[in-house]
């Protein structure tokens, strides 16, 4: 494995495998979505292997459900401790959210509410998973859509008290928090700035569809304008974070998304040099 | 808290009952915003969880979709979802359950081919997604010693399935891109014939099975020695030519990238 930094990455997406093994271009790491590599065998985790021993990646998983009231998913547990013993992965990061209970999974990232109780709940879950892994992990915050009446804490305060009181670290989603700003009309800048510097382990950048009432992240557009100065301001907060752009549905040529994370490294540096 | 609030737990059950559109509780537990209100918000999730799943089904069943047309895929698609809740972590192994609803379901019962097609897609997938185990080559065989033959048993590859169709599934499969979807045709077969999937190394590969084959290859599964594979045949060419085709046979499922290990 080359000794390259790890600064910017993109997501590994099946539809760019051929070209990231040719011609991968300006690229420090990837991010791996774990559920499409638990799967008995095949070309995946071929590839998975593969490029894993050029680069150096991360496992971004959708179904950890760690807010939840169901009891934590062993076997789950088990299979992802399993790839990232094969994987190797600089780190592991889910979502908070819960993604169903009673046995049901909606396939979503159901946001949750900022409560004493819930927040208690998560914390206890956070520092199981830990254990089974033998590993940090890292906590991503959600697009929502939904202000819950009940919450007692901003979404902000939450995710920092519960990074502190579990021990764990922060996957810092700079559209999401564009997104959840504009639909919960809070302060995006109030957001970061409350984020504990030293557990933001990594941003994600990614776009979104704007319906003029409410945005949905639907990660399937180029990033938007609003969302780059933003990310400036998260540079310039936590400097020397790892970005990644994550891009999940209609995924365009890999060039595309090499010349996105050229931006990145443009407005990072520009804001690097200006600090220093 | 409010006393009103409800603890977590109501509140998830809550959320998630208002997703599968069995009560609408939730409403009452979110805000509306200046800019939204919350039955407009609460339908990006509830509209999302459908879609999420149609959207896998759609990946998963593009035979079935060339068979039905969006709209009629639609339907079955949301039926099927109204039946069954995900219960697995990842969306991949969602739609494991499509061949038998549409066995089983009314008016889709009354159409047999699309499950049929169904089952042979599933299969396709199962055979893609199998553990990667390179198969044995003829070479293997050919240096076996002559009375290895008499307790020679085989272990076939993990990817390797079989379904028995009465209709031609496979062969519609492989036209559903040339048709408008909607438009797809799937004939009954002139017997059911026995189908053999299995994925050797990348592709996975599909062929029908001669009867005499199909029983070979039932016995081969079970681990039964090279003479019983030669009794399974005999019924068809008499105990004659029986060996005779069963090596034929077995060299062709060898060279086919079928067989994964033998044993004596």
């Amino acid at each position: 494995m080359c000794a390259v930094d790890i600064d910017f990455g993109l997501g590994l997406r099946p539809e760019h495998y051929e070209e990231i093994a040719a011609n991968p271009g300006q690229v420090s790491w990837f991010e791996a979505l774990s559920e499409n590599y638990m799967v008995p065998g095949g070309n995946p985790l071929r590839w998975l292997d593969r490029l894993r021993r050029d680069y150096p990646m991360a496992l971004h998983g959708v179904s950890l459900s760690i807010g939840s009231i169901d009891p934590l998913d062993r076997r789950y547990l088990d299979e992802l401790k399993a790839l990232a013993e094969r994987v190797q992965p600089m780190w592991v990061s889910d979502h908070l959210c819960f993604t169903g209970l009673r046995g049901q999974n909606m396939h979503d990232l159901l946001p949750l509410p900022y409560t004493e109780e819930a927040l208690n709940h998560v914390a206890e879950r956070v520092m199981a998973v830990q254990d089974h892994l033998g590993r940090r992990l890292v906590l991503e915050n959600v697009s929502s859509y939904v202000t819950y009446a009940a919450s007692e804490l901003t979404e902000w305060e939450f995710i920092a008290e519960l990074a502190k009181r579990a021990d764990c670290e922060i996957l810092l989603d700079v559209n999401n928090v564009h997104v959840s700003a504009f639909n919960h009309e809070f302060d995006a800048m109030a957001f970061l700035r409350a984020m504990p510097r030293e557990r933001v382990r990594q941003f994600h950048l990614a776009g979104h569809t704007h319906k003029g009432s409410h945005i949905i992240d639907t990660h399937d557009e180029p990033i938007v304008p609003d969302v780059w100065t933003l990310y400036a301001e998260a540079v310039k907060l936590f400097p020397g974070v790892p970005t990644m752009i994550e891009r999940d549905a209609n995924i365009p040529p890999y060039a595309e998304l090499l010349a996105e994370l050229d931006e990145a490294r443009r407005i990072a540096g520009t804001v690097t040099r200006r600090a220093a | 808290m409010s006393s009103n609030a409800g603890s977590l737990g109501d509140l998830q059950r809550a959320f998630q009952d208002y997703l599968l559109a069995t009560s609408d509780t939730f409403q009452a537990a979110v805000r509306d915003t200046s800019k939204a209100d919350r039955l407009t918000l609460l339908d990006v999730y509830r509209d999302g969880y459908a879609l999420r799943l149609i959207e896998a089904l759609t990946t998963d069943y593009p035979g079935l979709m060339a068979m039905a047309g969006p709209a009629d895929f639609d339907h079955v698609a949301r039926a099927y979802i109204a039946a069954h809740p995900s219960r697995h972590p990842s969306v991949r192994w969602y739609g494991r359950g499509m061949a038998d609803f549409l066995a089983t379901t009314e008016p889709y019962s009354r159409t047999p081919a699309a499950a049929e097609m169904a089952r042979f897609e599933w299969a396709l997938g199962e055979a893609f997604d199998s553990p990667d185990v390179t198969p044995i080559t003829a070479d293997a065989l050919m240096a076996l010693p002559q009375e290895a033959w008499e307790t020679l048993s085989f272990t076939t590859l993990p990817s390797l399935r079989r379904l028995i169709l009465a209709f031609e599934a496979p062969q519609a499969w492989q036209r559903r891109e040339e048709v408008e979807p909607g438009d797809l045709v799937v004939e009954p077969a002139p017997e059911p014939l026995t189908w053999a999937i299995w994925r050797p190394d990348l592709v996975s590969n599909f062929r029908s099975l001669d009867a005499d084959e199909a029983a070979m290859l039932d016995a081969l599964v079970e681990g039964r020695p090279f003479p019983e594979l030669c009794e399974a045949v005999a019924p068809f060419t008499g105990e004659e030519q029986a060996p005779a085709r069963a090596a034929g046979l077995l060299r062709a499922m060898v060279e086919g990238g079928m067989i994964a290990g033998f044993r004596y």
